[in-house]
């Protein structure tokens, strides 16, 4: 019978076993001259268990959220698994200094060739393959709408400090990002102007530590997410300009209650809701007004 | 990828500066997550952001969206993982792997797998990553409590619940030494538990003797085959404290579990003790004296040669079983005394 990756989630130990024995066959067929080689198999088979333990899978339990491992078919986790250690083999192999022509020579043909993944993946609005490396995710990142909004909202965070949002002013206009410099200088012109500049390095400093922070924190864009939802499902009040929603219609299988309250909390902490931690919100329409600008704006 | 590559030379003209300026700000923050992915990582180096164990997290939705063509909702859901991604290089390698590997799943139809006629691997090869494992699901725990810690949650549950697997896992390891390693690191994650649940600072701490094991008392053991109530034969967990080199031992009377200390400290001697066992909570079938296993008080004192006998607990575990014998071993991998009074 063979294991499942909910097997491994609830019945880690009486599942390891049939795991491991998956695995090492896998990482034998897959490293070559080096199959009778103990520690390269270990090697191989030691990287995919660390790699599923990290991903809150194997003993996770209902502990950890079920990510798309979880959802896979047990013929699609048996793939990603044979993949995983394809993939490490081949790692290990390069470092003996081994020639590998091509990751389809330590493929087992049986199950790899019928579906081949290259002539499946369609080709995302990422590119493909997306993110190779850390350039190029910052240059498809800057190049995507929604994450420039996310840049920009970060920036306008700074207006509370004045002084820092003028040093990344000043930055990006150095460095020829001028539009987007000249918008938040149009925006905070009041904030800007009694602000003179001093010790730029020290106020640019804390500024990156600021943005560093927001751009990998949930709540700026759960806050886009949730104002992008609260337009989408609005149930009117009968006779009241004022609209209200229940948080749980804002739930889904991606978008768990805990990140529609941070997206809420965060939209009430700018203003552009009223809302305590209520099960329902409710918005007037100037409110609704605002969260479709709040969303749509760019610079 | 050719494609690919013009769409990549399209976007450096315009966004350029913008990306290069990300990777300014991003990539300024110091990197200790950079440790290599295929050694188990130090207790104290590894995922000490709490935010890094919540991205890694999302790799799998994230490359699976990316396969299945992204909505805008996906975009902004992935966008602080994107930015982590430009930042972290452990990430950053993570998600080639996963994008990869799940891209291998794409059109896969669900149908048997033939495991089962896969060729066995060698018993000592199967050990070697159960020690690791192990040692995983323990360094995990304590990422857990470290990243709890550092968001003011209450991750104790979670951080059990690995503690609690891996000290089952330890007890399929026949080899004594090897369940040692696998454990190893087990003392140091009880330090991170809430301070409710550490004990006071103790007059004494034992450790098992492991190397000792699974073994009935032997007629060469004069100490122990000497002691009244340990005839010859009985299974016994031995004890032995850091410093000092007390010993102590663990026996079973019927479903009674009876701690034996010997040559305690004069200061003990006369009193009561409250005995802790911090990862007493872990094996729900012990039934702790008082109920709880932070703080059993003795049922006498301390003798006046420095010697107690006490009862802990009963359980239906076995000391004579060795899978159960292991799992009662690894509980009491610290067991600390101190004045009652």
């Amino acid at each position: 019978m063979p294991f499942t990756a909910h097997d491994l989630r609830y019945n880690l130990s009486d599942s390891f076993p049939k795991l491991y024995t998956y695995l090492h066959s896998r990482a034998r067929l897959s490293l070559g001259t080096f199959a009778y080689d103990a520690d390269e198999v270990e090697i191989v088979i030691e990287h995919v268990i660390e790699q599923l333990t990290k991903l809150g899978l194997l003993g996770g339990g209902d502990h950890t959220p079920e990510t798309a491992l979880d959802r896979l078919n047990n013929a699609q986790f048996h793939a990603f698994l044979n993949r995983s250690v394809t993939n490490k083999a081949i790692d290990r192999l390069r470092k003996r200094r081994l020639p590998t022509s091509s990751l389809s020579a330590f493929e087992d043909a049986g199950i790899e060739e019928e579906n081949d993944p290259l002539n499946t993946i369609s080709d995302s609005i990422w590119g493909s393959p997306p993110f190779p490396t850390p350039e190029t995710a910052a240059l498809q990142a800057a190049s995507q709408k929604d994450l420039r909004m996310l840049i920009k909202k970060c920036i306008e965070g700074l207006h509370s400090a004045p002084r820092q949002l003028l040093a990344v002013i000043q930055e990006l206009e150095e460095i020829g990002i001028q539009d987007l410099a000249q918008d938040l200088r149009d925006e905070f012109a009041m904030q800007l102007a009694q602000v003179e500049l001093s010790h730029l390095s020290q106020h640019k400093d804390h500024a990156h530590k600021k943005l560093r922070q927001c751009l990998q924190h949930s709540s700026t864009n759960l806050a886009v997410l949730v104002a992008l939802r609260l337009t989408e499902y609005r149930q009117n009040f009968p006779g009241t300009d004022e609209i209200s929603f229940d948080i749980k219609y804002l739930v889904d299988e991606r978008f768990s209650e805990e990140d529609v309250r941070m997206g809420l909390h965060h939209l009430a902490r700018i203003g552009l809701l009223d809302w305590h931690g209520e099960e329902v919100v409710h918005i007037t329409s100037d409110q609704r007004k605002h969260l479709a600008h709040f969303y749509e704006e760019e610079e | 990828m050719n494609n690919y590559i013009d769409r990549l030379f399209d976007l450096r003209d315009e966004y350029l500066p913008l990306a290069q300026w990300l990777q300014l700000i991003l990539a300024d923050a110091p990197h200790d997550l950079a440790a290599g992915l295929t050694t188990v990582p130090d207790v104290d180096d590894q995922f000490m952001d709490a935010d890094h164990i919540t991205f890694y997290r999302q790799i799998p939705d994230f490359a699976q969206a990316l396969l299945m063509n992204p909505t805008r909702e996906d975009i902004l859901r992935f966008g602080p993982l994107v930015f982590h991604l430009i930042a972290c290089p452990t990430c950053h390698a993570a998600y080639l792997e996963i994008y990869d590997a799940m891209s291998a799943t794409i059109g896969i139809k669900d149908e048997q797998i033939a495991t089962g006629q896969l060729p066995q691997p060698a018993t000592n090869t199967l050990t070697r990553a159960q020690v690791y494992t192990c040692q995983l699901l323990i360094h995990q725990a304590a990422d857990v409590l470290r990243a709890a810690r550092h968001e003011h949650k209450d991750q104790d549950a979670w951080a059990r619940s690995l503690l609690q697997q891996a000290i089952y896992f330890s007890s399929k390891i026949p080899q004594s030494t090897q369940r040692q390693r696998a454990l190893q690191d087990l003392v140091d994650v009880a330090t991170l538990f809430d301070k409710e649940d550490k004990s006071e600072s103790a007059a004494q701490s034992y450790i098992p003797v492991l190397s000792g094991g699974y073994a009935p008392v032997q007629k060469t053991t004069r100490r122990l085959t000497d002691t009244p109530g340990r005839p010859e034969g009985q299974f016994v967990i031995r004890l032995r404290t850091k410093l000092s080199k007390l010993e102590g031992t663990i026996t079973q009377n019927n479903d009674i579990l009876e701690l034996h200390l010997e040559d305690l400290d004069q200061e003990l001697r006369g009193r009561f003790l409250l005995i802790s066992i911090p990862f007493g909570p872990l094996l729900e079938p012990v039934r702790w004296i008082g109920g709880n296993p932070h703080a059993i008080k003795s049922v006498v004192p301390v003798g006046e040669d420095g010697s107690l006998i006490t009862p802990l607990g009963s359980t239906d575990l076995q000391l004579s079983i060795q899978e159960e014998y292991n799992l009662l071993e690894a509980m009491f991998i610290i067991l600390d005394v101190r004045p009652a009074d």
